[in-house]
């Protein structure tokens, strides 16, 4: 490996390549490199979210970009988290699932609460994907029609159908707060 | 996925400079959504060596109009169009493009320079590397077009020679539509292609040193009338089994002018000629729009499941021009 | 009318719902463990081929890798039914059939490795067509089976296991008949339940406490004590196994055919001492996992103007692909899930299995019936169309009633002792509108330009809901807590939560004081599992049999404390009194000071009770592009008491997914013709319903007593794929005016349908491009 790869990375005093990524608003210094706990420059943010940082709410289905599994938030938008790479996201705020309840408290977030109260889920593996898609559409539009729900989660595969569920999960919470 | 050398360029130059070194193994990589697909399933006969994210090239993701054309950024997202106000009023056929790709995880990631520049979808192009190996055809440079003797349900039906995988680019067919055009640039300069021109059956032309910087639309000088309709399985996530984008002039009631393209029939998107014949000089209204739609694809030659492609264009080609 | 219930009924939140929704659920990927090693499996290019020799040097000597395992270095372990396949072969049968299994330090490496691996194959012609595959001279896969043809029968279901449909007499049922008619039809487009969750497992060879030869499991599956059971018949009776079921991203059936991921991690673990992951990709999940059998159907029927059916009788034909773990049981089931929903006096249908070169067909919800009668109903419905009569009045003239009986899969006569089905069929009819709709064979329901409506009607029934044995414990603890012991598994439908509902119910405690042992073999008592609609009768049966015997012995212990008899006791809240004194209470802790109770409960199976479900379907067809939209669905059962409203609801939506109606509409498998490859073994080309496209539902839900246990409910959850896709065929050849018979109902099938593909539709392969 040329040292040019890696310029645009930090560079600590062992010679180590190093890139800090921010998650759940927690920044990870991370070491580039093939050895276990580094970051490899082909791990995807899905990988690194799961295997490396140990944040497995993030689910890994189809690992193509078809299935929403993998959903996370970038500067608050909803990506793919399998089709990035992980040293690529450097200087971006990734979400998780892990990161929707209240730090101090621990409390659920509504949107996380009104899943539980409509049964938003059957076997749960979609749903955290879900649940970042939806928190996405409400970050940008609090009061989405529910055209505009099911358009956002257009992109979640739910094999059990829970979406009809999942529409009236998100419903319940568009037009509040947070 | 099997590793590779990873760079962040920060300009073109810089970009053009490492694919000069790599020599063809190396790969661009904006939205990474096509790109990542193909590494993981070992698609590419040569798997590169050196990943250049190009993302971090600053001030690629403009959307502008100056004098004459409107301009836009090879890095501008998918979102970024569909969202655009300017696009939006003036440019209508390219907000409905965007907006029919993928889903919106897709969209908020992937770029116009990208989504121009993606392979194809053939799925014998595309079968994985791990399920007993992929397939060595035509377009990878040795063996057969699979589908000929295959399952081309969603194959060309016209215009394709060695390879029948059909371009699946929606803004492709919108642009086109359009009469857009893409600059690419090299360490021997600039060209500027017409986007239509930029498909052929094997392969884009895009050379392996060449970088996509730039998509421009001339400014139109009257109102347009312009639509874009895309058919698939699925509302989201589907690639165009046929799409249409028709822009048409209409002065004194009747047609000046009129480009049709279709997408998803043959290795770029199709400018049907003949339909546009059919309209200029006619009044628009059912009939010419049926008269158009049935000249269409006049010439196609459909393998043995693709045929229905063909009908699916002229509902298209109707509703596009007319309705 | 109030429900009498303090739980059942109602709706409570799922107690895994907070996992669930924090992402905090442990899927077997999300688990770690101490020097995990990662396998793979290295997959055959060809769809049928002798491997001559195999090299693995390479690949063993690649740093990380910890252990190459091939046909010639592991053991000749055999499954499926019959027991001949082998778990690794010299001969491969599919593209994508296991060749080697490697497991080193990280995925990647093991991969890396796959491809390091050098096999030298002679190639053999290979057969894709069922039909093809038993005409003389077709390719043989096996030496055991002459012509690809399966024995039938399953030796699981008893002595005698249903191989045919054969009753009274079918000569003289044609000669009762007003029109005798003759057809074929074919649920054969091979769609995959497709979980989200694909398969996966670590195992683990060895434990301290166990000794050598026990292997323990983490696996995504349905039910525990059955990959116990099959893995221990595999490695063998000395090995002792242990299977964890924890949360499992979906199954709907397919994942009870986990024996082969299961066994490449106990081998490389054996052979590794380290515990060893397989998690199967998307693409293996489709490619290398299994199908839904295909089906086909050629018969003559016998119909009467009133709409009876005088006789049946004919072939049906259904592909396994590479080999049958269950088919020939799905055969069984499906030929009594026919006679439950077709009257009929004189059967002669005969099954016939064949094999053939594409990854196996197996288990998948509709278990199947629902494979016979996507292919029945078609055929039906063109004497229904002779004799003019409406398919909703033949349903329910024909679907079983009290007082009739059928065959089962055990080929055993039961009498039926269940409930009349039409008032909600007739409500069901009610709430869509089928009397306005309905316009006739053959007739759109509304024209409008080049958008025409059509509507269509099925109904599927199951005996399953009492199919096969559970076993529970409850535990009384001194703190007043109610512990369940069952190997019951979550794979979605919230059967666990509704096992926590009814023990609450029996002892009248808050929901929150009674939770449940993980789904683990080694601390529960034998439980088949949640397949097949069982879970609410013979598992929560089970249960509800367990805390009623703890409550009993509770009462025995509290009845000379309170001076009283144990009869004359009453329990709640964790109090317990006489009925004639209810001011004395006495607490459980009392009772229970340095004591445990402990209930048992068995339930055998029972097969004199079905579970039915009609759904009723609109759909819009586009005559110029061909594409058929899915409207409204409306589903109408009965499902004798409601547990959890919302988990019901949830189940009856899922009617369109899992390989259900949408396998009408757009789900198949496409084998490439030439070689075999499964060409859309992705989540793109493998098409799956969107939120953006959910057509309107509407669950008409009964509640009639059923003769079960105390609650009187009865399950339903598994049918609600069934009735949909041949009502979609029925719908779509109304809307079009066309009889359309085959599966998926593509833009292609209509257009050509309507005579729109004419000249071009006919050139002939290749002639594009000359």
């Amino acid at each position: 490996m040329t040292g040019e790869i890696f310029a645009s990375n930090v560079e600590s005093a062992a010679g180590d390549k190093q890139m800090s990524l921010m998650v759940n608003a927690h920044s990870y210094l991370l070491t580039v490199g093939n050895r276990p706990g580094e970051v490899d420059p082909a791990h995807t943010l899905a990988f690194t979210l799961r295997e490396t940082l140990g944040l497995t709410g993030t689910k890994v289905s189809c690992d193509k970009g078809a299935c929403g599994g993998c959903t996370v938030l970038m500067d608050g938008k909803a990506v793919l988290s399998c089709m990035l790479l992980t040293i690529e996201c450097g200087g971006k705020e990734i979400t998780t699932i892990e990161g929707l309840m209240e730090p101090k408290t621990g409390a659920l977030d509504p949107l996380q609460q009104s899943f539980i109260d409509h049964s938003a889920f059957q076997c749960g593996f979609c749903t955290p994907g879900m649940i970042m898609s939806a928190k996405a559409l409400l970050a940008e539009n609090p009061s989405p029609s529910e055209e505009e729900i099911k358009e956002a989660l257009s992109g979640n595969f739910c094999r059990c159908i829970s979406q009809y569920q999942v529409v009236e999960a998100v419903k319940a919470v568009s037009g509040k707060k947070r | 996925m099997k590793t590779f050398d990873h760079y962040d360029a920060r300009s073109i130059d810089e970009a053009l400079g490492l694919l000069g070194k790599h020599r063809g193994k190396a790969r661009l990589n904006a939205g990474g959504t096509d790109l990542l697909g193909l590494l993981k399933d070992r698609v590419l006969p040569q798997y590169p060596e050196l990943i250049v994210n190009i993302k971090t090239i600053p001030g690629l993701d403009y959307i502008e109009e100056d004098g004459e054309r409107l301009r836009i950024g090879a890095l501008a997202r998918l979102c970024d169009l569909a969202g655009s106000r300017l696009l939006q009023e003036r440019y209508g056929v390219i907000c409905e493009a965007a907006l029919a790709v993928a889903g919106p995880q897709i969209r908020n990631v992937a770029t116009i320079g990208g989504n121009l520049c993606q392979d194809v979808r053939c799925w014998y192009y595309r079968y994985p590397a791990h399920l007993g190996g992929g397939m060595l055809c035509a377009r990878k440079g040795r063996g057969p077009c699979f589908a000929v003797k295959g399952d081309n349900r969603y194959h060309a039906v016209i215009g394709a020679g060695k390879c029948f995988a059909v371009c699946p680019s929606d803004l492709a067919v919108a642009l086109a539509a359009l009469d857009g055009h893409m600059t690419l640039v090299s360490h021997r300069g600039e060209r500027r292609v017409g986007v239509g021109d930029f498909f052929s059956p094997l392969r884009n032309v895009l050379e392996a040193d060449e970088f996509v910087k730039e998509i421009d639309v001339p400014k139109a000088s009257v109102p347009r009338l312009q639509r874009f309709l895309k058919f698939t399985l699925r509302k989201p996530i589907d690639f165009a089994v046929v799409s249409v984008a028709a822009v048409t002039e209409v002065k004194d009631g009747i047609y000046s002018d009129a480009r049709i393209v279709i997408g998803g029939v043959a290795p770029g998107p199709f400018r049907a000629g003949k339909a546009e014949e059919e309209l200029i000089g006619c009044e628009p209204g059912d009939a010419v729009a049926a008269q158009a739609a049935e000249a269409a694809l006049e010439g196609a030659r459909p393998l043995s499941k693709n045929a229905w492609k063909i009908e699916v264009a002229r509902a298209l080609i109707k509703r596009t021009v007319y309705r | 009318m109030g429900k009498p219930y303090r739980y059942i009924g109602k709706a409570t939140p799922r107690r895994d719902g907070a996992e669930i929704v924090t992402g905090r659920s442990h899927f077997v990927d999300d688990l770690r463990f101490e020097r995990l090693l990662h396998g793979k499996v290295l997959r055959s290019p060809h769809a049928h081929a002798i491997i001559r020799s195999i090299d693995s040097s390479r690949a063993e000597s690649l740093g990380g890798v910890k252990a190459v395992l091939t046909w010639e270095n592991i053991p000749d372990l055999r499954y499926g039914n019959p027991r001949v396949f082998r778990l690794l072969d010299p001969k491969v049968r599919y593209v994508g059939d296991a060749v080697a299994v490697i497991a080193a330090e990280s995925e990647e490496i093991a991969r890396e490795a796959a491809g390091l691996v050098e096999i030298d194959y002679e190639v053999l012609p290979a057969v894709f067509g069922d039909y093809e595959a038993s005409a003389p001279g077709a390719p043989q896969l096996y030496d055991e089976f002459p012509g690809n043809v399966l024995p039938l029968g399953d030796p699981f279901l008893g002595p005698k296991s249903m191989v045919e449909i054969a009753t009274g007499d079918v000569e003289s049922g044609f000669s009762e008949a007003d029109v005798i008619f003759e057809g074929k039809c074919g649920y054969d487009n091979l769609p995959n339940p497709m979980p989200m969750e694909s398969p996966r497992v670590v195992a683990l060879w060895g434990r301290a406490a166990e000794g050598p030869d026990a292997v323990t499991f983490w696996v995504s599956n349905q039910a525990p004590y059955l990959m116990k059971a099959v893995l221990g018949s595999i490695l063998g009776g000395n090995v002792d196994v242990r299977v964890f079921g924890g949360p499992c991203g979906g199954s709907f059936g397919s994942k009870l055919m986990s024996w082969q991921p299961m066994c490449y991690a106990a081998l490389l673990s054996k052979n590794t001492g380290r515990p060893v992951k397989v998690v199967y990709s998307k693409e293996e999940h489709l490619a290398a996992f299994t199908l839904r059998p295909s089906s086909r159907l050629d018969i003559k029927v016998g119909m009467k103007k009133d709409g009876t059916v005088t006789a049946i009788a004919g072939d049906w034909l259904i592909g396994t692909g590479s080999y049958s773990q269950t088919t020939q049981a799905q055969v069984a089931v499906g030929c009594g899930e026919a006679m439950l929903a077709v009257r009929c006096k004189n059967w002669n249908v005969k099954p016939r299995i064949v094999c053939t070169n594409r990854t196996a067909s197996g288990i998948a919800r509709g278990f199947g019936g629902q494979e016979l009668k996507c292919a029945l109903f078609p055929i039906l419905s063109r004497g229904m169309a002779k004799l003019e009569i409406d398919p909703l009045d033949f349903m329910k003239k024909n679907f079983i009633r009290p007082g009739e009986g059928y065959l089962w899969r055990n080929a055993q006569w039961y009498d039926y002792r269940g409930i009349d089905f039409t008032k909600m069929m007739d409500k069901g009819a009610e709430v869509f509108g089928w009397e306005q709709k309905w316009k006739g064979w053959l007739k759109p329901t509304t024209v409008e330009g080049n958008r025409r409506i059509g509507v269509g009607v099925g109904v599927h029934g199951n005996a399953d809901v009492g199919e096969d044995v559970s076993e529970a414990y409850v535990r009384l603890d001194g703190n007043g807590r109610v512990v369940v012991h069952s190997c019951l598994q979550e794979h979605g439908t919230g059967q666990r939560s509704n096992a926590l509902k009814v023990v609450a119910e029996v002892f009248q405690t808050p929901l929150e004081w009674v939770s449940m042992t993980p789904a683990d073999t080694m601390v529960n008592p034998f439980e088949f599992g949640p397949f097949g609609s069982r879970g609410t009768y013979i598992i929560l049966g089970a249960i509800v049999r367990a805390a009623e015997d703890a409550k009993k012995k509770l009462f025995e212990l509290a009845a000379p404390m309170l001076g009283c008899d144990a009869s004359e006791l009453d329990t709640a809240d964790g109090f317990i009194w006489a009925k004639t004194a209810p001011e004395k209470r006495l607490r459980w802790q009392r009772v229970l000071f340095q004591r445990t109770v402990l209930g048992y409960g068995r339930f055998e199976p029972d097969y004199s009770l079905s579970n039915c479900l009609m759904s009723f379907v609109e759909v819009e067809v586009d005559t110029d592009t061909g594409k058929l939209t899915l409207l409204r669905v409306v589903n109408a059962t009965d499902v004798g008491q409601i547990i959890d409203p919302q988990g019901l609801e949830g189940q009856l939506c899922g009617c369109l997914g899992t390989a259900g109606i949408d396998s009408a509409i757009f789900e198949e498998t496409v084998l490439d013709p030439l070689s075999g490859r499964i060409l859309n073994a992705n989540m793109i080309d493998y098409k799956w319903r969107t939120s953006s496209e959910l057509p309107a539902i509407e669950n008409v839900v009964f509640e009639t007593p059923m003769p079960t246990h105390r609650f009187h409910a009865i399950g339903v959850g598994e049918i609600a794929t069934s009735p949909g896709p041949s009502a979609v065929l029925m719908a779509a050849s109304n809307a079009v005016g066309v009889w359309l018979d085959g599966y998926p109902v593509t833009p292609a099938k209509i257009l050509s349908a309507l005579g729109k593909l004419g000249s071009a539709g006919k050139i002939k392969d290749g002639a594009n491009g000359k």
